[in-house]
């Protein structure tokens, strides 16, 4: 998956050429297969909150 | 059939190195596009099996349809809408409650269409909710006092909206309030910052309304009133003024990648929290900084850790762990990935001190930025290193982490004085004996074995001393005083603290004489005060340590510093068997 040539395949479909009206469309495609993946990650990782404070 | 995102090599180095130009932000940004146009996708197949009659499901395919008019109208608008921060975090806020099996906000894709193509001129006719006398439109601010149930209709033609007979306004003024003065009656615009320095722009809304944005560690505050608004804008401007001019690396990427400002309701009147989430891209989430400099070493902070949770949506590098460990920026044990996160924010940190030594004239500010410095450069080895132990990192995370690692190592050395690395070192050495008193304990087995050679006087010799594992929140540690005021001379340095007020709650004598560095004192009373403890105390221990540190380097001070929790276990083994040992004496035979 990486490689210093290939760089870095993500996860993520990329949608930005994709007309809204086809979208739901991709149900069943590589689309469908990334929002499952999306969704364990999401899963795993608990709260997404990076918090600081600086008096501590 | 669609590719996916890809990430250049260079841009992941890049990254690791803690940079990214504004090229390789825009590569993070258009990921975060599909990621939340991925989300949209979701929560429309849900609101296609969920009940058809319901408003809401009406509202958002009606919302649906009309982007994808925006889109065939006027992309930009599009891309400008779905890449906002406030669309992830209601994504995210839907498919949480899906989990749940609760129903999703759909109305909000109502608003959020409405914002977009009132931007785009694209004409519609559909139902927004409303919400507490308001109807949002996401990205631009929203209407208020608005007297309807639940749902209003929303119609425009593209140059006038109205919402129903409520109120009516020009497409064009339906826009972020940038100061103009402009007023329309109902509408408050999201208060638009345009920071200009130097010919270089940065744009940044303030969100005091998105309920979908107000979900960091403090509240949002609700609303802005002038003075509160013009203090924002001024801390802005000059925060920019200081990036441009002083941390360009920092300053180029931060405008590519930071659309949104939340504003926070600090709790007392010195607090200062700062906060972002992977989930909301863009938006970084802070109390009003009391000075420039504050505000930008803050944006630098956490605008480091948008750019690894959007790196992270792209490349995985940490596998989930239930393994803990030491920050030396946080009172609990992080995980790795939050260990990642924070070493990540901190190396932006160090280089913002790194230069800003350099730019600070006033003698108080110099002291002040070579201290932070020196107490933050050594973190970045000593962390990536703690994870490059772990398993928890990917060959990806691995090599991330190593170049992370070899970036820490190469911040320049400290030119820091003699008291600004000694104050750096004394609060280094509080976080992480309080962390360690709070969180770890020793093997009992191994400690009772010591205490028994202990009793019969017989020298420690080849004994090895035992284990000490995590053991999260194990002890309460009554410090939080003490190290507030350590916290406080660093804060406020060269002589501006004044002597402390006697009789302060939380602060016992020893610790008076702590801060007023009288360090052979402080170690007689604080051993006074471990003996004299009924039971056994870690605040006491702690200020034992810090002032034989004052007393300079010796075997006692090493092993206070570097083994304390063993050292507590065994004096208060030892105490509960009625033994009275002078901890200075035990420390030593821990040596």
């Amino acid at each position: 998956m990486t490689s210093k040539k290939q760089g870095h395949e993500s996860a993520i479909p990329d949608l930005r050429k994709v007309p809204l009206d086809r979208l739901t469309e991709l149900g069943g495609s590589a689309l469908a297969e990334s929002i499952m993946l999306y969704r364990r990650r999401m899963n795993e990782n608990s709260l997404p909150l990076n918090s600081f404070n600086s008096r501590i | 059939m669609t590719s996916n995102h890809h990430l250049s090599d260079e841009a992941f180095t890049a990254l690791a190195h803690g940079d990214g130009d504004p090229g390789v932000i825009r590569e993070l940004r258009e990921a975060q596009y599909s990621k939340h146009l991925m989300l949209i996708r979701i929560v429309a197949q849900a609101a296609a099996e969920a009940d058809q009659a319901s408003k809401a499901v009406a509202a958002f395919q009606a919302g649906y349809e009309l982007l994808a008019a925006v889109q065939a109208a006027d992309p930009d608008s599009l891309t400008w809408l779905v890449g906002l921060p406030h669309i992830g975090a209601w994504g995210h806020d839907c498919l949480t409650r899906l989990d749940q099996g609760l129903a999703p906000d759909l109305g909000y894709l109502a608003d959020a269409a409405a914002s977009a193509a009132v931007r785009a001129g694209v004409g519609f006719d559909l139902d927004l909710p409303v919400r507490d006398g308001r109807v949002l439109f996401p990205g631009l601010g929203y209407f208020h006092g608005v007297d309807a149930d639940s749902w209003i209709r929303a119609t425009s033609d593209g140059k006038r909206l109205s919402l129903g007979a409520f109120a009516e306004a020009p497409c064009a003024d339906i826009c972020p309030d940038d100061g103009a003065g402009r007023v329309i009656p109902h509408w408050t615009g999201s208060p638009l910052i345009r920071a200009v320095t130097d010919g270089q722009v940065w744009e940044v809304l303030l969100e005091t309304a998105d309920p979908h944005l107000d979900r960091y560690t403090l509240p949002m505050v609700g609303e802005l009133d002038e003075a509160g608004l013009a203090a924002w804008r001024e801390q802005i401007q000059r925060a920019w003024t200081l990036l441009v001019r002083h941390h360009g690396w920092a300053s180029g990427p931060m405008a590519a990648g930071t659309c949104v400002i939340v504003p926070m309701a600090a709790r007392a009147e010195d607090d200062l929290d700062s906060a972002t989430s992977p989930i909301a891209f863009g938006a970084i989430a802070t109390c009003l900084p009391p000075d420039p400099v504050t505000t930008a070493e803050t944006l630098v902070h956490e605008f480091q850790h948008l750019k690894l949770g959007a790196l992270l949506d792209l490349v995985r590098m940490v596998e989930p762990s239930e393994e803990l460990l030491y920050a030396p920026w946080r009172p609990d044990p992080r995980p790795p990935a939050g260990l990642l996160q924070g070493v990540y924010a901190h190396l932006g940190v160090a280089r913002f001190w790194e230069a800003q030594r350099h730019v600070e004239a006033e003698p108080d500010d110099v002291f002040l930025a070579h201290l932070r410095y020196e107490r933050w450069r050594p973190t970045i080895e000593l962390c990536a290193s703690t994870l490059m132990g772990t398993e928890s990192l990917t060959p990806e995370g691995a090599r991330f982490v190593a170049v992370l690692c070899d970036r820490g190592r190469s911040l320049a050395p400290s030119t820091a004085s003699t008291e600004a690395r000694d104050i750096a070192e004394e609060l280094t050495l509080d976080h992480w004996l309080t962390w360690q008193l709070r969180h770890t304990v020793a093997d009992a087995s191994q400690v009772a074995e010591l205490a028994a050679a202990y009793r019969r006087g017989e020298p420690r010799g080849h004994r090895s001393l035992p284990e000490v594992r995590l053991k999260k929140d194990t002890r309460e540690v009554g410090s939080t005083v003490r190290s507030r005021l350590l916290n406080l001379r660093y804060l406020e340095p060269q002589g501006r603290v004044g002597p402390l007020p006697a009789g302060l709650p939380g602060v016992t004598a020893a610790d008076v004489l702590l801060l007023d560095r009288r360090a052979e004192a402080a170690v007689a009373a604080y051993r006074d005060e471990i003996s004299a403890a009924a039971d056994p105390t870690p605040a006491p221990w702690i200020g034992l340590a810090l002032a034989v540190r004052k007393l300079g380097s010796s075997p006692v001070q090493e092993a206070l510093a570097t083994r304390m929790p063993v050292i507590f276990d065994l004096h208060a083994h030892l105490s509960n068997l009625g033994v009275d040992s002078d901890p200075l004496a035990i420390a030593d035979w821990c040596a």
